[in-house]
């Protein structure tokens, strides 16, 4: 495109540095953006990526002391099993089976009975998933791998439970969020002055010094206050509950915000009117930087011109002075690469 | 109980538009967008990316009302470009920047697991 690219962050996007790798963790630095981008990775990470997790429970016995609601609300928080969930499983509401099914459910037993002197745990590890299903394994993570506690149960009292997992994302229910914690913080030494520490004396020696504060340069002494700096830096820890790889977590939170733009871009150029719109944005952007003639269009090129106007006609109003820039642009194609209104992925 | 369900924050009724736009008579080359069952996370990624653009005048966004899913953004741009075109640019400048992020994300951690094998669990 024009010469308007660069104004972008100045050299080539977002930097990652990654501190720190395992099973549920992925800590990185990631520099050279802005807030809004990072904040926006943290938001989306918590609360859009969609994960399994048992949504109905079908009470057959329960003569444990836990009411059937308080144990129901226990079995929802068990993380389960659900890399690739997007290519395994449908959400519900999309699903063209009345209840639910195999491609947008899974399903679990529970089937617990003491019968000894001895009280019996149960434990997430005595789900037992569906013959068959791809996912929706409880996440045992812990040293002696029986999972998480659900209930307890003395001499002749029993479970028997049938749970319905469903896909769905945390901003319905915190139980399906991927990340147990997502840590984020820039500007460890306070250069920018974005927080005010409350102090006795002085705030210095009383506040301890941040986990980052090592990764940037301490202020020098009597350092003036920068008042144009922002900041670029971030410090990132995703904590994942097991259900998911938190690189898998990571990336699937860039493509779901890049769905959203995706369907922002399809959404604005709707607004300009059958169409019309990615004519008119590309043709404006592309078109008239060229011809020079001015932005005169906008006000009217929505319902007063429909797209095939300005394919064949395009003379109206303004003459025909545009044909050069107008007859490149299909209704999408008039962007840098053309690639991305065109069916992004 | 008579709250309303969480879906809705994120699923569009029938009949409901992603975006709406209403032009500015008052300004020129202004627009108010209003974005359906979105929030923070889209409105102020647009609106920091649209502020880097330099024909744009005026970018700002606000959620009118906290229980409502929707946002308003407004985008007042020179007469070089118009509003709807600013904000296709700057959907597919983050859009571009976020596959980079993707791909020096992915080329680090597998660098990471190639240097700490056995780290990587499960």
């Amino acid at each position: 495109m024009d010469g308007f690219d660069m104004m972008d962050s100045g050299t080539d996007g977002p930097i990652v540095t990654i501190r720190k790798a395992d099973a549920m963790h992925a800590d990185f630095v990631l520099s050279n953006v802005d807030l809004a981008f990072a904040n926006s990775i943290r938001r989306i990470i918590l609360a859009e990526v969609p994960t399994l997790a048992i949504d109905l429970v079908e009470v057959i016995a329960n003569s444990s002391v836990l009411p059937d609601e308080l144990l129901s609300h226990r079995l929802g928080l068990i993380p389960l099993e659900s890399s690739n969930i997007d290519e395994k499983m449908l959400y519900t509401r999309d699903c063209d089976c009345d209840g639910y099914c195999e491609r947008c459910s899974v399903v679990l037993t529970l089937v617990a009975k003491c019968t000894g002197d001895q009280n019996v745990t149960v434990y997430a590890r005595d789900l037992a998933v569906a013959a068959g299903a791809q996912l929706g394994n409880p996440v045992l993570s812990d040293e002696a791998g029986k999972g998480s506690i659900i209930c307890k149960l003395r001499k002749g009292q029993e479970l028997n439970l049938k749970c319905i997992a469903k896909k769905g994302i945390a901003k319905e229910h915190a139980k399906w969020q991927p990340c147990a914690a997502v840590s984020f913080e820039y500007d460890p030494h306070n250069k920018l002055k974005h927080v005010d520490y409350w102090y006795e004396t002085d705030a210095k020696t009383e506040w301890p010094k941040s986990a980052n504060a090592p990764w940037e340069e301490p202020p020098a002494e009597n350092e003036p206050f920068d008042f144009s700096a922002v900041p670029t830096k971030f410090y990132i820890d995703v904590e994942t509950v097991g259900s998911l790889q938190p690189d898998e977590v990571l990336r699937q939170g860039i493509k779901y915000l890049q769905e959203k733009l995706a369907t922002v871009i399809a959404g604005v150029n709707k607004t300009a009117g059958a169409g019309a719109g990615g004519a008119n944005g590309g043709g404006d952007v592309n078109g008239m930087d060229q011809d020079g003639y001015g932005g005169a269009r906008s006000p009217d090129m929505g319902d007063a011109n429909g797209y095939r106007n300005f394919n064949d006609g395009y003379v109206t109003p303004y003459g025909g002075a545009g044909g050069g820039g107008a007859g490149a642009q299909t209704p999408f194609g008039g962007y840098g690469g053309g690639g991305y209104s065109n069916g992004w992925p | 109980m008579n709250a309303p369900d969480r879906f809705e924050l994120f699923i569009m009724q029938d009949g409901e538009e992603k975006v709406t736009a209403v032009d500015e008579t008052r300004v020129p080359n202004c627009v108010t967008f209003t974005f359906n069952k979105e929030d923070h996370t889209l409105g102020n990624l647009l609106r920091a990316q649209l502020l880097k653009d330099p024909k744009v005048l005026f970018a700002g966004y606000k959620i009118p009302h906290p229980l409502f899913p929707n946002f308003e953004l407004r985008v007042q741009t020179t007469d070089e470009t118009n509003p709807r075109a600013a904000v296709v640019k700057a959907s597919q400048e983050l859009i571009k920047d976020l596959t980079i992020f993707r791909n020096n994300f992915t080329r680090e951690w597998e660098l990471k697991k190639m240097i700490e094998p056995g780290k990587e669990g499960i």
